[in-house]
């Protein structure tokens, strides 16, 4: 019985450049089965750039646009008011962007479309380092993990930026995390956000087994770990203020994820209690922040 | 876009900027890859703990479908029991159920009864073989071995005549196991299948006395199953009193429902499945028993369920001790006096050795004993054929004797084991027999590679209680010897299949297809193909598989 | 239609006139008031656009980029920072072959802070690949803005009109100008050779290995020089038109100058006034304007200059030790000519200081008492007593 009832189209090909296991790959595959063809990439300085292959060619099969690493945002809300005076509205347009592009170099863009609500999907597909640039630390790497810019004994001291409440708190019209272990549920999100006017955030969890020191084949599982245990939750938000947050799974402890990964390997049992506490934290105000929105409405 | 390498041999052909065209399937990033993963369905590990073989998973699958009678038609492929086995069997099939690493086994016997059922409901006949062979096969003792070499040679063709000593055929499944554990009624239909296909059943018919050696010398071969006869004796002072009696025996009266007085008050010898059958029959005359067992419960051989449901039944138990000598009164049996045991040193079986305990001794007051140590077999008529050692016929594991024309199986090879061995050595015999009369190699069926446990990714498996059996009143009942598990409904045996991973077999999960992250894996009617020519080796479909299919080759790059 | 109009609103109306789709900005004095003016007109449908306000020039110039790769055509404008901020995305530009035009008013680097005319900002831009247009007034604001439209999207390259802070910025002239109807009959609408469209889907911009990305600069290079001749053409063609054509660059009397003054901007507008003067008095006195920086019209600049005895060119910007950016080019212009004509390099006007007929009388004293110049770079003005050039 198939597990994962999602779109057949095939919009990515085979031959990218992408490492072996490479989550980032399947989260392009997944977002552009739910897209479809009408769909335009604009894709900053990235390991995408490399993944998608020299000119002239290219592993994606819908216009891609590549830009400079700081304007993916920007850039696409250019390509979206383009074809918006082009007469065509019906075509999404997709930032794709990892965590730097996202979280460090492409902040501010990232924030002033959110402010002026342009009608893009911005998709940050996370692997919690700069990885193309052989794993350095980002404001995305999360607390205790070894980069080459955080190596051993001063791997990073501070927790992750959290993204997700500071698009919340631009009160964009829909905003997600998604995990590529659940494709099923990240091709709902990006149709949703297709549907959705103005713009939208979809923050994907994308393991690199080559950054995070992890087996190829553990992809999947460490993103579906990373949400079991709760680090990385599933969450829908409208509006900044309607939260819908995904309670329904297994949980796991946060140590199952963390002796997977060789950019944990030095974690003492103190800072392994401090990550737990954090996520203990941090989901009991995600819970909190849903009960105080209440039900999502009818035309979010 | 296509989707082969573009070259510029001049600037003039590139365009105006680096504006792609073209795809990357050009570039066989297969090349990359040092380990290789390929499709390699597996056995389940229930099939492979079921002596029998039984393709469980297979007729899940089927029954899930509600395709029942194909499913059941299945079992029958190695099993003519399904009704009787999924009443009695030990089911060893849920020890090796991998769902047990995630929540609890699936309750296979539940679902083997469920479809055997349903063939008799449903007057299910096994088909006729389409021509029948000249060979005539001849098969000594009715119970579950003969009776299964008799219906596979009869499958293949064969004319087969059984010969049963006692007046009806069914072995121990007829006067060991109580009716409130296997009804008459379900057994008759289990055998009438068998008499259906051909198979002439000759009961009453003693070897040596109503045929002998030289009759059956007659028959192209003979298969022998007689099991195992005579209970053991205790050895101790007064066994002979009236009241004392052998397990076996008490049985066979209950069984036949010849009358039995057992008094009041009993006691059972023995800790295993006779032992709770005499303890649970015992019970069901009204008595208070008591089961004496030199071990504890932990020990004993008997399968769990049978000693938790006689425990439930009210059946007591004494372990650690063990009857030294029977207190008589004129004759009768009044009590019992037994020592204490301990556990020493584990013996050969790696179970612990009981070993009295000195100068600790009581007595327990008792109508009866009951003596279920164990049984011997009876194989003197065959000295004179082929070679028996301690009373057991010597086989090789095919059930071939030192006699190219006699083969043997079931408890009088294997010593006392189970209905579900003699049913495997059964069928095994058959096919050794079919081969060697057609003049062929026997070839034995090569298995598959088992699945092992940290194959499966349970991660795609939720958790599901196990489904309850329903229970008639039981021993205190109005009808006491009613069947006491009752069978699960279809809407109960559905739910319970659902449990099932299918371990080691495709259902067309897509796993491997949707997680790909190089779009390697095709799906087309229901089967995946891997294209090496982009595959990289990750082995995320590996080890995403629910059901460990897939398995790995080091291309040694 | 005639309308008084400071430049910055010339350059507004030469944005509506010329059918503009996407304008994306971000306020800079001494830019405003052309984004303002275009938010107006945006606001009213008088001008059929989307206005994107984004949060940084960075941003502006990355929308563009964006909207020009949708294939349609796109504007913005800036100035001095907000240029520099804008530096990496005008060499995504180029190299994305994107014909955007982009206005900048031409304004001092900070620190310190000064927001007065100075020409650094874009001349910082001069290997971007980015056309550059310096503008003398603000007729020819409105006018180069069609025209560098029409000359970007014909060569698939940025473009960049120049005008200076406040003398033209913020000056009022009486500019005829026209609306988008009129434009089209000199600028059609733009028909981009590739852009995102998903019936026809195409990657912009793949990584590029030594083995093309060598070419595809080539190619570049061939479309400046290409742009050289479609510029002449485009101004022609204007002319034509509406009457009014400027060149590549502007001969002001040359006729049978001996010393000929190179200007750029509206340095030049003061500088007529004091040739004239000079002419009467007799001195063989030329003025060349240079309108067109890029691609740098080499053939022009040689066919005037190397008829002179003296050149003298004044830069309203520095490139440290070097000297004068416009002197350069023309120094470099003149080598591989076989004549040699001795090049006076004069610095004036950097931050907005005016640069009044007394600075230009003072650099031509200084020129005509010597043959040859003294010194490599004249810093004109400088308040230094020993500094002061005058009346050697």
């Amino acid at each position: 019985m198939r597990n994962f009832p999602i779109p057949e189209d095939e919009l990515m090909t085979s031959g990218h450049l992408a490492c072996q296991g490479c989550g980032a790959t399947q989260a392009m595959r997944f977002a552009l089965k739910a897209l479809g063809k009408q769909t335009v990439i604009v894709m900053p300085a990235c390991c995408w750039s490399v993944i998608d292959g020299p000119f002239p060619h290219s592993a994606v099969q819908v216009p891609v646009f590549h830009t400079a690493f700081e304007t993916a945002a920007s850039c696409a809300a250019g390509v979206k008011a383009g074809l918006d005076m082009r007469g065509d509205h019906e075509t999404a347009v997709l930032a794709w962007a990892g965590d730097g592009g996202t979280f460090d170099i492409g902040f501010q863009a990232l924030s002033g479309a959110a402010e002026r609500n342009d009608d893009i999907i911005f998709a940050c597909y996370d692997n919690e380092a700069y990885m193309n640039t052989g794993v350095q630390r980002s404001s995305a790497t999360p607390f205790g993990a070894w980069t080459t810019t955080t190596p051993h004994p001063h791997t990073k001291s501070h927790p992750k930026k959290s993204m997700f409440e500071i698009l919340a708190a631009h009160r964009i019209p829909y905003l997600a995390t998604a995990s590529v272990a659940y494709p099923n549920d990240l091709v709902d999100k990006f149709r949703r956000a297709r549907g959705i006017r103005g713009m939208k955030f979809i923050h994907i969890i994308a393991p690199c087994p080559a950054g995070w020191k992890s087996a190829p084949e553990k992809t999947v599982e460490l993103a579906r770990l990373a949400v079991q245990s709760r680090l990385f939750p599933l969450v829908e938000v409208w509006q900044g203020k309607y939260y819908l947050v995904k309670k329904d799974l297994p949980y796991k402890p946060v140590t199952d994820y963390l002796s997977q990964q060789g950019r944990f390997a030095a974690l003492s049992e103190a800072d392994i209690g401090r990550i737990q506490a954090d996520i203990e934290e941090r989901w009991e105000e995600l819970l909190r922040k849903e009960q105080l929105g209440g039900p999502v409405p009818g035309n979010a | 876009m296509s989707s082969k390498k573009r070259d510029f041999r001049d600037e003039s052909e590139m365009p105006l900027s680096a504006v792609a065209a073209d795809d990357m399937r050009w570039n066989k990033t297969g090349s990359w890859r040092n380990i290789k993963p390929f499709y390699d369905p597996k056995t389940s590990p229930c099939i492979a703990s079921c002596p029998a073989g039984e393709n469980i998973q297979g007729y899940i699958e089927l029954a899930r479908e509600q395709r029942y009678e194909e499913a059941a038609r299945l079992i029958w492929q190695n099993n003519p029991f399904p009704a009787i086995c999924g009443r009695v069997c030990y089911h060893p099939c849920m020890d090796g159920c991998a769902r047990g690493s995630l929540d609890r086994s699936v309750f296979i016997p539940a679902i083997e009864r469920y479809l055997g059922d349903y063939a008799i409901e449903h007057g299910l006949r096994e088909k006729r073989p389409e021509k029948t062979l000249d060979d005539k096969v001849a098969v000594i003792g009715g119970g579950p071995a003969g009776l299964s070499c008799a219906f596979f040679l009869a499958k293949k063709g064969f004319r087969v005549t059984v010969f049963e000593a006692k007046p009806l055929m069914g072995g121990v499944l007829r006067y060991g196991i109580p009716e409130y554990r296997l009804p008459k009624t379900v057994l008759d239909a289990e055998l009438k299948r068998i008499e259906d296909l051909g198979v002439e059943f000759r009961p009453d018919s003693i070897v040596g006395k109503d045929v002998t050696l030289e009759e059956l010398g007659q028959y192209s071969a003979y298969f022998v199953g007689i099991g195992l006869q005579t209970s053991r004796r205790l050895g101790i002072e007064n066994e002979n009193s009236k009241g004392v009696m052998a397990g076996l025996e008490f049985l066979e009266k209950i069984n036949t429902g010849e009358p039995v007085e057992v008094g009041k008050c009993v006691v059972v010898v023995g800790g295993g499945n006779t032992a709770m059958d005499v303890a649970r029959s015992s019970l069901r005359q009204g008595a208070h028993v008591t089961v004496v067992y030199r071990r504890t419960r932990d020990e004993m051989p008997a399968i769990e369920d049978e000693v938790h449901e006689a425990n439930e039944e009210g059946v007591h138990f004494r372990f650690l001790s063990t009857p030294v000598g029977v207190i008589a009164k004129n004759g009768r049996i009044t009590e019992i006096r037994c020592q204490e045991m301990e556990l020493g040193e584990p013996d050969e079986s790696g179970r612990r050795r009981p070993v009295p305990k000195e100068g600790a001794y009581f007595n327990m007051p008792a109508d009866s004993l009951l003596v279920a140590i164990g049984e011997k077999p009876e194989s003197k008529m065959f000295e004179a054929v082929c070679s028996i050692s301690s009373g057991l016929i010597v086989t090789d594991e095919y059930g071939r004797t030192s006699n190219r024309k006699i083969f043997a199986g079931g408890d009088v090879v294997s010593g006392a084991s189970t209905v579900v061995n003699a049913v495997a050595r059964g069928r095994g015999a058959a096919e050794v027999i079919a081969a060697e009369l057609s003049g062929k190699q026997f070839d034995p069926k090569k298995t598959k590679k088992v699945v092992a446990i940290a194959d499966l990714n349970t991660a795609y498996f939720l958790q599901k209680d196990r489904a309850q059996m329903p229970r008639s009143d039981g021993a205190r009942g109005r009808r006491p010897f009613a069947e006491v598990n009752m069978g699960l409904t279809c809407e109960q045996v559905q739910e319970e299949m659902s449990r099932c991973f299918s371990c080691g077999v495709c259902d067309g999960c897509d796993n491997c297809y949707v997680f790909c992250p190089d779009v390697a894996i095709s799906r087309h009617d229901g089967t995946y193909t891997i294209d090496y020519d982009y595959c990289k080796g990750c082995l995320i479909c590996v080890q995403e598989c629910p059901r460990g299919i897939l398995s790995t080759e080091s291309e040694g790059k | 239609m005639q309308k008084v109009l400071e430049g910055n609103h010339a350059i507004s109306w030469g944005a509506k006139a010329s059918d503009v789709k996407v304008i994306a900005a971000y306020p800079i004095t001494p830019q405003t008031q052309i984004v303002e003016l275009l938010s107006e007109m945006c606001t009213s449908g008088e001008l059929d656009a989307k206005f994107i306000k984004v949060e940084s020039e960075h941003s502006a110039m990355a929308a563009v980029i964006g909207s020009a790769a949708a294939g349609v055509r796109s504007f913005t404008a800036t100035s001095s920072h907000g240029l520099l901020l804008m530096h990496e995305m005008l060499h995504w530009a180029v190299g994305a072959r994107l014909p955007i035009v982009l206005a900048n008013v031409n304004r001092a680097v900070g620190p310190p802070w000064n927001i007065w005319t100075d020409q650094n900002d874009s001349l910082s831009q001069r290997d971007t690949g980015l056309l550059q247009i310096y503008c003398e007034s603000n007729q020819e604001v409105f006018d180069t803005t069609l025209q560098a439209f029409k000359v970007a999207e014909t060569v698939s390259l940025p473009a960049m009109l120049v005008l200076d802070a406040f003398f033209l910025s913020h000056t009022s002239e009486i500019v005829d100008v026209f609306g988008a109807e009129t434009g089209k009959k000199y600028l059609p609408p733009f028909k981009p050779v590739d852009f995102l469209d998903p019936d026809n889907p195409k990657a912009f911009g793949n990584l590029t290995g030594p083995d093309y990305y060598y070419e595809l600069r080539h190619k570049i290079h061939k479309d400046h020089l290409r742009a050289i001749d479609v510029a002449r053409r485009a101004d022609a063609e204007f002319g034509k038109i509406f009457g009014r054509s400027y060149g590549l660059v502007e001969e002001y009397r040359t006729e049978g100058a001996e010393t000929i003054l190179v200007t750029s901007g509206t340095i030049t507008s003061t500088a007529r006034v004091v040739i004239d003067e000079r002419r009467e008095r007799g001195e063989k006195l030329g003025l060349l304007k240079i309108r067109l920086f890029r691609p740098f019209p080499l053939e022009d600049v040689r066919r005037v200059l190397t008829r002179a005895r003296k050149v003298l060119v004044i830069d309203r910007n520095i490139g440290f030790s070097i000297g004068g950016i416009f002197a350069q080019e023309i120094r470099s212009a003149l080598w591989n000519t076989r004549v040699h004509v001795p090049l006076f390099s004069f610095i004036a006007g950097i931050g907005g200081r005016d640069v009044t007929p007394g600075v230009l009388n003072e650099i031509l004293d200084i020129a005509s008492a010597v043959e040859y110049p003294e010194q490599e770079t004249y810093w004109i003005g400088v308040k230094d007593e020993e500094l002061s050039y005058t009346g050697r």
